[in-house]
């Protein structure tokens, strides 16, 4: 019962970490760029606890893309803001995505084996829809500079695979049980 | 060929034996150009660089991305 609760908790962050980022009104460039930083960094923050902590190989090969894939939108990001004189700016969309992700991880590192691996799945495909979501309705229609409309434009494919890549984790992970 | 937007561009290619073909990772994640029966394999192509093949053989290849299997490509070189 109590591994259940956990991963009830999980997805509880996963609607907060969404909650958080359809509450953005209308952020500034500074501010989309701080909230993709950390969007990216969170995912990343998760996806390695997973592969080191998953005994799943398919688990691991999601955990391992994530963070290979967010590593690289990062590093595109950080270079569209050097160039653009950009400074990330914190507000307090990045911030919730910074705590619900903290919060994701702590109550990950609770959890072993199938549990695990249930928790770190949902949560991904929770939160990649959030992303997503915020992506459409809140980042690309605010973003006034246009190489940071394209850029959030462009790794739009990338969450959509994953998405579907986490859905089609999550139910094989169902099927077993 | 591109990669962009997690496809192939052209998702179909033909050229001839001694060809050059240039792949072109226009997205922002790591992506490889994989052939279903390994006759040739690009390994990472990361975000914005490129990977050349010389066609040395004559078939048809299908090739897929190993870390985006959605995404899959056929080279046919006459």
């Amino acid at each position: 019962m109590k591994t259940a609760l956990s991963a009830a908790q999980v997805l509880v962050f996963a609607l907060c970490s969404a909650a958080a980022l359809a509450a953005g009104a209308t952020p500034n460039d500074a501010q989309i760029a701080a909230i993709v930083v950390t969007a990216n960094q969170v995912d990343i923050d998760a996806g390695k606890l997973a592969a080191a902590t998953t005994k799943s190989e398919p688990v691991k090969t999601f955990a391992d893309l994530m963070v290979k894939d967010h590593t690289s939108v990062n590093q595109s990001a950080s270079d569209l803001v050097t160039k653009l004189h950009v400074t990330p700016e914190s507000n307090p969309t990045s911030e919730s995505l910074k705590s619900g992700g903290d919060q994701n991880v702590a109550s990950l590192k609770k959890l072993s084996g199938a549990a695990f691996d249930k928790a770190y799945v949902d949560h991904e495909v929770a939160y990649h829809q959030a992303v997503l979501d915020a992506v459409d309705k809140t980042l690309i229609p605010s973003a006034q500079n246009a190489e940071l409309k394209a850029l959030l434009v462009k790794v739009r494919p990338a969450f959509v695979a994953h998405l579907e890549h986490a859905k089609t984790l999550q139910a094989s992970l169902a099927g077993k049980h | 060929m591109k990669l962009s937007g997690l496809r192939f561009e052209p998702q179909s290619l033909t050229v001839h034996v001694g060809d050059r073909i240039q792949w072109l990772n226009d997205d922002l994640v790591p992506h490889t150009a994989t052939a279903a029966d390994q006759s040739f394999d690009s390994g990472d192509i990361a975000a914005g660089q490129s990977w050349t093949f010389v066609a040395r053989k004559a078939g048809t290849f299908d090739y897929a991305c190993r870390y985006h299997p959605m995404m899959t490509g056929r080279l046919i070189v006459h």
